[in-house]
């Protein structure tokens, strides 16, 4: 256990050293000033509006926070793709890991060592960002989601889904090969769940068991789905959905108890074949 | 940096609350046993059987691709035997209580670019089980004892390639190590380098640290081992101490202003004539301190001596004949010319062999 820390520790370490941490806060900063300055602007256009009904307020609000926090989704996924592509072969290409693990340390604790490092990193950008995204929302429109505390939940679990597959991917692939897999994967899924919406959309059973089943083969975008259906509003999903319709990239509905379970399950899997297939490489 | 490196000679003295290690004292430190490594259909290490002693300074010597690397991760752990035994301490090869004692320069290496030596060594340090104390007080001094004294704050970025080098080295011999594995220690080392290494290297082993030493250069083995191996191929083609491999075979070479008949009858009093190219006569014979009788000779048949030089058989003759591909005289006698250059030993002996 405490190799792991030291591990994590060391990871955290050249996070800050690279300057990795420095350029996510910067970034991040601009994107959050960015979103807060378009969102009182749609904000106030819309209150101008006739807009007796409160719809088109509504929509501008509701979107808007769940445009943004789409965004927030992928620059969690990217920055999860990036960390883990390279997390074993970089060091395995450099010899670093050979001298590292020579060490007495369990190959288990230094993979879970550099899985909690980037872990914590993930999870705080991603609190960070959805928690400054929905304050700017609930300040300038007093607007209430169906339930924040879940939207920034499935965002972080999605994450580390990425990162514990593509971790995995590092144990038993080249860093190239391993990012072209991964990011290839996390498309597919995309693409999937907007197959699986319109397969609703246009009742059609083939596309929505095909966008399912890729749903269950590598669950990020039902992650997705399910944590901007909680970052909507209720009135927000019953207006949208009445037709039968709906926005392509939002979820909409509360995800499924087994996918959920699956989706939580799948990362813990990936780990275990990541630790698996680690103990037992010739480096 | 030379002193430093005597300093050194209580390696062994371990500090309370450092790890204890296994192992007996009496037994080998390394010992494998028909070790083998395949890597698909490529076999890295044939039946490798090798033991090395407590307090020796062993040189793995081969061509790049013999499998010397190979052999060093399987006494890591890095690497699985695909059969055969590896015993470190008495252990099996890679156990966690092994790994405490052993320190290890691996080949290709580039450390994380963005740390300085000393997060490096402190990493390092806590990964190996050292208190903070231990690691305070240790980390000036392998940075002393590699000449990088005053320089542990700077980015491993910033490091010539020999400065990793030698941070590669006091990372091996942080955790005071009873077994140090060097791979190659020295490929990135200019001459300066090359002599410090040399000189950490006999300090360990007068402190009792057993050095393992993977190595194609022959000067280097040939300055600090005691006892070689040459494998080729993944397989030992020759081992004992550096004396006996090296040969009994001692040479006169006789460099005159002509050479004909009449000299060569002369000389064959003494020993025998393997080589004659151009005006220089080589002579095997017993012993070196026939040269003033074979000098006097010479004179006085009424020839100009130009230079008479005692040549041992280098390691660098033994190794050619090893693995060279050359085929070796029967009677032991050296290569045919063309095979070596045959410089007097220590003189000319820094070739490298090609692989």
């Amino acid at each position: 256990m405490t190799g792991a820390l030291t591990v994590a520790r060391w990871t955290l370490k050249e996070a800050g050293r690279r300057r990795l941490l420095l350029a996510a806060a910067i970034a991040s900063a601009a994107f959050v000033a960015l979103f807060a300055l378009a969102f009182s602007f749609l904000y106030g256009k819309a209150k101008q509006a006739d807009d007796t009904s409160g719809l088109l307020t509504l929509f501008a609000v509701v979107s808007q926070t769940v445009l943004g926090l789409y965004a927030v989704q992928f620059l969690g996924a990217f920055l999860a793709l990036f960390l883990s592509v390279g997390s074993i072969s970089a060091d395995a290409d450099s010899g670093a890991l050979h001298a590292m693990l020579a060490r007495p340390i369990r190959r288990s604790a230094f993979l879970a060592g550099r899985w909690l490092g980037y872990a914590g990193l993930l999870t705080a950008y991603i609190v960070a960002m959805s928690v400054a995204l929905f304050a700017v929302a609930g300040i300038i429109a007093g607007y209430h989601p169906i339930d924040p505390l879940r939207t920034v939940l499935l965002l972080v679990l999605e994450s580390l889904l990425l990162l514990s597959v593509g971790m995995f991917g590092s144990t038993v692939l080249p860093t190239l090969a391993n990012g072209v897999v991964l990011f290839g994967l996390f498309g597919l899924a995309w693409l999937a769940g907007v197959v699986e919406f319109i397969g609703n959309v246009l009742r059609n059973d083939p596309m929505v068991n095909l966008g399912v089943g890729v749903s269950l083969a590598f669950p990020s975008d039902a992650l997705w789905r399910g944590a901007s259906y909680f970052a909507q509003s209720p009135a927000f999903i019953s207006d949208t959905t009445a037709g039968g319709g709906g926005i392509p990239f939002f979820g909409t509905a509360a995800p499924a108890g087994p996918m959920l379970a699956w989706a939580i399950a799948y990362p813990l899997l990936f780990l275990a074949a990541g630790l698996l297939a680690f103990r037992r490489k010739d480096l | 940096m030379s002193q430093s490196a005597s300093a050194d000679g209580d390696g062994r003295h371990r500090q309370s609350g450092d790890p204890q290690v296994p192992g007996s004292p009496r037994g080998p430190v390394v010992r494998t046993v028909a070790l083998r490594k395949e890597y698909g259909r490529r076999v890295a290490l044939h039946e490798l059987t090798l033991e090395v002693g407590r307090g020796e300074v062993f040189g793995f010597l081969g061509p790049n691709g013999a499998g010397k690397t190979t052999a060093v991760k399987v006494l890591t752990g890095l690497v699985r035997p695909t059969s055969g035994t590896a015993e470190v301490l008495g252990r099996p090869a890679g156990d966690s209580e092994v790994r405490r004692a052993v320190g290890y320069l691996p080949e290709h290496f580039r450390f994380q670019e963005w740390a300085t030596a000393e997060d490096l060594l402190h990493f390092h340090g806590r990964l190996a089980g050292m208190p903070a104390a231990a690691r305070r007080s240790r980390i000036p001094e392998v940075l002393e004892l590699v000449g990088l004294s005053g320089r542990g704050g700077d980015r491993i970025k910033r490091y010539s390639k020999g400065m990793t080098q030698r941070i590669g080295l006091a990372l091996a011999l942080l955790a005071r190590p009873e077994l140090v594995l060097l791979d190659e220690p020295t490929s990135a080392l200019d001459p300066v380098g090359r002599r410090d290494v040399r000189l950490i290297v006999r300090a360990l082993a007068g402190g009792g640290v057993t050095v393992f030493l993977n190595s194609h250069l022959l000067s280097e083995v040939e300055a600090v081992c005691d006892r070689v191996a040459v494998v080729d191929r993944g397989r030992v083609v020759a081992s004992g101490r550096l004396g006996d491999l090296v040969g009994p075979v001692a040479q006169l070479r006789i460099a005159v202003d002509r050479v004909d008949r009449e000299l060569l009858s002369a000389v064959a009093a003494h020993g025998e004539v393997t080589e004659v190219e151009g005006t220089t006569v080589t002579l095997a014979v017993d012993q070196l301190d026939v040269g003033p009788a074979v000098a006097e000779l010479v004179i006085a048949r009424g020839y100009r001596l130009y230079g008479l030089i005692p040549v041992t058989a280098s390691l660098e003759d033994v190794f050619v004949r090893l693995v060279g591909g050359e085929t070796a005289p029967p009677d032991g006698r050296p290569p045919a010319p063309g095979a070596v250059t045959g410089p007097a030993r220590g003189g000319g002996s820094r070739a490298e062999v090609a692989s």
